[in-house]
């Protein structure tokens, strides 16, 4: 087991007394886990109960299995999810130890007492980054705090960079946890650098992108400030200090954005809105670009051309993003493809149109010297395309690497003896899973013999066929398509002739479209028009799509059989698995980098050789405690790093920001004004009480029991934030599981409450009509709320995009009122949906609330002189003999049934009592499907399931 | 001389109304004036206040109105950053009243809604009763993306790469893992909405 150094020891010495709540803030990296399963060992005793809150299910897994090693292994960690049963859950809690739960079911717990709170010895709360006034974390502190003076809270974060709402944000999570103790150990922190000192060896490999590699990384970075340009033009109040392209490298600028615009997000347009997307998008073929090989980024980027150039109906698109139609799009497109393969007649019959390609003449000769004249594999192609089959540099670059690591094994075979700890197997750390496996293929079919860059040749091969067969099936699964629909529809309906094929005219939009973006270029940027001859190539490379088309049509039925894509993809990806089979020596290990468990690897394996094949500010740290807490191993690192490239900027930015991060925080700990935890009032304070009797009296009701005001809340609810404040204005929530609404406030007002997206999506699964229909028959004042987020803006959305629509389309000029009607209708979709609901049901009343605090006060309004709800009748009202829902469901599987075609709300609960998962439901046959969901849905619901299937379905 | 009111295919809007902005923004169905109990009647059954954000003036108006109307609206025009308490007071009031709040943003938005309450006087509620019939591609992108991160392009990847729903079903999660733009957290979140259970084991 990983041994503790010396600052380990100092934060656990401070932090071990269970009679102190504090917050602990620690660089990433530098073991928080280790600290964490530490701690949790210190406190393991059934005569304890301590709570694990906020562990996503791996984390609290891994957390479990680090403590097994530790030695805490009857019963260690117990995990609680919506899997485990109420009576269980109560039996658990009972019985002490440590236990980890979700928040959502530690407040349903505490709510309803299964939990003793004043029992639990202490919280340990991770990600404490994410507290604020509405979180979870928050209610959970409260509800803690009501009923448990004596226990301790103690909550950790490793990620500074999060901590950043309002002005003091530190103070707003102290605030909320009700703590009053920090301690802050960022990797400067004097102990921490004292301990692991200034060693930074590493060897650092630079490699130079190729020339296609290089321009679309240019063309990409130029996308994406021209995307940021655009974005700063059309909205001048954004702060532009922050919108930097280096930046918009990180995912955090998306909320930089988000933030910034907030606040008048109606006001901007569906414009605005796409490019903020684009950015993000265009950060995405980032990454994509330095670790995919050149195959799946194609791929990658016809699927995005394909999803931006149609909309929900299949239609062109209205609003492409703006820049796929700018001249760097068209480098990025041109060359992706250019790395995979080109077509070759065409190439020679034009003028030669890049000069890219007359460079890299001699290495198509290299290449094709390589095949050795092997015109038979050369036919296995399409006619006419010629592979290129670029690979990523760095492969070749580890291949050197782990060459020179087995001359170093070698020579320092002789010094070690047996008894030396630490491994010979080497350890290759890349960004993600996808990489990785990547990588493994790589080195799995490795041509060590080949020159550089035609090391992995085979595992190219390998791809384009695959891509090919990829290509081919699109086109037979249009063919499909096509027939399918003109067997059902009149061939007759419109004046075109219906043999062109829905597929086909769609490439001709795609095409059409194409050309007309590179016509506006030409228009919009003369300049770099008049390098060569743009007609020629124009011509020329709406021809080439034509023959890929032509290509693909070729590619004989046999091949579509062969080269099944997925037979193909399934290498041995459980390499992982089988390193404990083979000798040591020769392993080489290929991960992603992930959260504190590769410290575990680390200390697991004992590598002696470490290659990053790409930088992580994480994993630096986490070799530098490795290295600690083994001398005398030697460990070498190897970092490989494309100069010039995102990766560079990505990394210091990375390490930069920490530091501001810690800095901020550390000074705000200085100035920080220490909140005075007021003594929460208990729910029944006299305020209330007072109420409630005067209630009772205007009810001309005798009968003064101090009934404190409550409100009953569906389960489901308190995923939201609404039950954490009104809990916090003093109402008593109680959970419970409903079947008609999700709010009861009095005995005979019902609320339905809905989220913007939930209105829009409730809307069109029909599901809101529905609900407003049980709402009106069981309750006399059925309420509808509508509820915004706090800070975003108050209004529904889609008034804004009448606005552009307007203008596009002169309102003022010419008057067209069906075209505005119409137009008019579309744009303002839930508006006319809510006046439908309305007409409907005209008993039902709308609640606009701009906040869960707005809501929270109309709800006391609401509740002040009426009578309080009554849990069980409530419960009882619209509920069938039905299994249990709230915290134990599924809701994401729930969700997913509902969007099925032909599955209405009652399919819904059918299907769940009868089957266990979507998976399973999908395999069920024809008749089952309709013997649940009856005999028309039944059908839709199979043919939608099975449509497009690529084994043979289940015959019928 | 004030016109009694029609029960043709027109607004009638009370004589008080007039001037109003919102007036002009009532496209797709014809006004006429008329000595009515609301602001504006959009329906045999249906009446309409307007205010623009001032509750004193209003409780006048709705004592007015007595018991008169099957559906009775107040059109609320917001146009003003400090809301919040209106709003709370108006609610407080309309739930009383039987009121049913609707809040409009701009002129155009507050046309919107009494022209269209009048055009939906007589349709029957299916826009907002079943799923209207998509074609498939859609269907398949709306039952995808409502697992969180999945996002269209996703969708055609899965779709082009996998393909059926069931096929998606039942592919392994390393499987998803090898295609472009896939991480792990949306696999899990894939793998999750397919494979965990409904319901746990209460």
């Amino acid at each position: 087991m990983s041994t503790l150094l010396a600052f380990h020891k100092a934060i656990l010495e401070k932090i071990h007394d269970p009679s102190t709540s504090e917050l602990l803030l620690i660089a990433r990296g530098l073991g928080l886990r280790r600290l964490l399963c530490k701690l949790l060992q210190i406190y393991d005793s059934p005569q304890n109960l301590i709570i694990l809150v906020n562990a996503s299910s791996e984390e609290a897994a891994a957390i479990g299995e680090e403590l097994g090693v530790l030695g805490c292994r009857k019963p260690g960690l117990r995990l609680v999810d919506f899997e485990s049963s109420r009576r269980d859950r109560q039996d658990l809690y009972k019985k002490g130890g440590l236990i980890s739960v979700t928040s959502q079911i530690f407040i349903v717990d505490m709510l309803t007492g299964d939990i003793p709170t004043h029992l639990i010895t202490g919280i340990l709360l991770l990600h404490a980054e994410k507290v604020n006034p509405t979180s979870p974390e928050a209610f959970i502190a409260r509800l803690y705090r009501e009923k448990n003076k004596t226990g301790f809270l103690k909550a950790f974060t490793d990620q500074p960079e999060h901590i950043t709402s309002g002005l003091s944000p530190l103070r707003v999570i102290m605030k909320e946890l009700q703590l009053r103790t920090v301690h802050v150990y960022p990797r400067f922190h004097q102990e921490v650098s004292e301990t692991l000192g200034r060693d930074r060896a590493v060897l650092q490999f630079s490699v130079d992108m190729t020339e296609y590699m290089f321009e679309i990384h240019v063309a990409i970075v130029q996308c994406m400030s021209t995307t940021l340009t655009e974005l700063k033009r059309s909205n001048t109040q954004l702060d532009l200090d922050d919108l930097k392209v280096e930046n918009a490298y990180f995912k955090s600028f998306d909320a930089i954005v988000r933030r910034q615009l907030d606040s008048v997000w109606h006001k901007v347009g569906p414009k605005t809105k796409q490019l903020v997307s684009d950015l993000s998008t265009l950060r995405r073929l980032l990454t994509l670009l330095l670790t995919e090989d050149a195959f799946s980024f194609q791929l990658y980027l016809e699927s995005l051309i394909e999803a931006n150039t149609k909309n929900e109906a299949g239609n062109a698109r209205q609003n492409q993003s703006p820049w796929m139609m700018t001249e760097a799009a068209n480098v990025i497109f041109q060359y992706a493809k250019r790395r995979c393969y080109t077509i070759d007649q065409k190439a020679r019959a034009a003028p030669p149109l890049p000069q890219v390609a007359d460079e890299n003449e001699d290495e198509w000769d290299a290449i094709r010297e390589l095949e050795g004249g092997a015109s038979g594999q050369r036919s296995e192609w399409p006619e006419g395309v010629q592979p290129v089959l670029e690979e990523l540099p760095k492969w070749s670059i580890v291949a050197e690497a782990l060459q020179e690591i087995e001359e170093e094994m070698m020579r320092r075979e002789t010094k070690l003896t047996a008894r030396d700890p630490g491994s010979n197997t080497v350890l290759i750390m890349t960004s993600s899973i996808r990489s990785a496996q990547l990588l493994r293929e790589f080195l799995g079919q490795i041509d060590p013999s080949a020159e550089k860059g035609a090391q992995g040749r085979k595992l190219m091969e390998e791809n384009m066929r695959s891509y090919l067969a990829r290509q081919a099936m699109k086109k037979a699964m249009q063919n499909r398509t096509l027939t399918n629909s003109s067997g059902a529809l009149t061939p007759s309906t419109n004046g075109k002739p219906s043999e062109v094929s829905e597929a086909l005219k769609r490439k001709d939009r795609e095409r059409e479209a194409r050309i007309a973006s590179r016509r506006r270029i030409r228009g919009g940027a003369p300049a770099a028009a008049s390098t060569r001859s743009t007609g020629a190539a124009e011509t020329l490379l709406s021809a080439i799509s034509q023959q890929d088309e032509a290509i693909i049509a070729a590619l004989p039925e046999m091949m579509f059989d062969m080269f099944d894509p997925a037979a193909l993809l399934t290498l041995d990806a459980d390499f992982d698995t089988e390193y404990g089979m083979l000798a040591p020596e020769q392993t080489v290990i290929v991960r992603a980098y992930s959260d504190d468990s590769d410290d575990t690897v680390l200390s697991e394996i004992q590598p002696r050789y470490v290659i990053m094949y790409e930088p992580n500010l994480e994993f630096t740290r986490r070799l530098e405690v490795y290295k600690r807490s083994m001398p005398g191993l030697g460990v070498r690192v190897y970092l490989m790093l494309y100069n010039n490239s995102c990766e560079e900027a990505k990394y210091l930015t990375d390490v930069r920001r920490e530091k501001d991060a810690f800095e901020r925080l550390i000074k705000e700990r200085g100035s920080m004004l220490m909140p005075i935890l007021d003594e929460r009032r208990p729910a029944d304070s006299g305020d209330n009480l007072i109420r409630t009797i005067s209630t009772r009296m205007a009810g001309g009701r005798k009968d003064v029991t101090a009934e404190p005001t409550r409100v009953i809340v569906d389960m489901r609810e308190f995923r939201s934030s609404l039950p954490s404040l009104l809990h916090n204005a003093g109402i008593l929530v109680v959970p419970a599981t409903l079947t008609v609404g999700d709010y009861v406030l009095t005995p005979d007002m019902c609320v339905e409450r809905k989220s913007i997206p939930d209105l829009v999506s409730s809307f069109n699964s029909g599901r809101l009509y529905t609900q407003c229909e049980m709402m009106s028959a069981h309750y006399k004042h059925p309420i509808l709320l509508i509820e915004w987020e706090e800070n975003k803006s108050f209004s529904l959305e889609a008034v804004q995009e009448i606005k552009s629509y307007a203008k596009s389309s002169n309102k003022y000029q010419k008057k067209k009122p069906n075209a505005m009607e119409t137009t008019a209708m579309s744009t303002y979709n839930i508006q006319a949906k809510l006046v439908l609901l309305t007409l409907t049901f005209p008993r039902v009343r709308i609640i606009w609330s701009s906040s869960p605090y707005a809501t929270t006060a109309m709800f006391s309004d609401l509740k002040a002189h009426n009578f309080e709800p009554d849990a069980a009748k409530a419960i009882a009202v619209g509920a069938e003999e039905d299994g249990e829902g709230g915290p134990g469901t599924n809701h994401v599987a729930e969700e997913l049934l509902r969007t099925l075609p032909g599955v209405s709300a009652q399919g819904v609960r059918h299907i769940m009592n009868k089957v266990g998962s979507v998976r399973e439901f999908c395999e069920l046959s024809r008749k089952e499907m309709q013997e649940i969901l009856g005999v028309e849905p039944g059908k839709t619901c199979y043919e939608f399931v099975h449509r497009g299937e690529r084994r043979a379905p289940a015959k019928k | 001389p004030v016109v009694q009111p029609g029960i043709g295919n027109n607004i009638i809007v009370n004589p008080c109304q007039r001037g109003n902005p919102v007036l002009e923004c009532i496209k797709g169905s014809g006004k006429e004036f008329g000595d009515i109990l609301s602001d504006y009647q959009v329906g045999r059954t249906t009446g309409v206040l307007y205010l623009r954000l001032h509750p004193e003036y209003i409780h006048q108006r709705i004592e007015r109105l007595g018991t008169a109307f099957n559906l009775r609206i107040l059109l609320v025009l917001c146009d003003v950053s400090e809301h919040q308490d209106s709003i709370r007071e108006l609610t407080k009031i309309c739930l009383i009243n039987n009121i049913t709040v609707i809040v409009a943003w701009t002129l155009e938005e507050a046309g919107f809604y009494l022209s269209t309450f009048k055009q939906f006087e007589h349709k029957p509620p299916t826009l907002i009763k079943e799923r209207v019939d998509k074609d498939y591609e859609s269907m398949m992108r709306t039952a995808l993306t409502s697992i969180n991160k999945v996002n269209k392009t996703d969708v055609e990847i899965l779709r082009t790469s996998i393909g059926s729903f069931a096929d998606i079903a039942r592919t392994p999660a390393d499987r998803l893992m090898q295609l472009p733009g896939f991480g792990q957290v949306k696999v899990k979140r894939i793998k999750d909405a397919f494979e965990k259970p409904f319901r746990g084991a209460g």
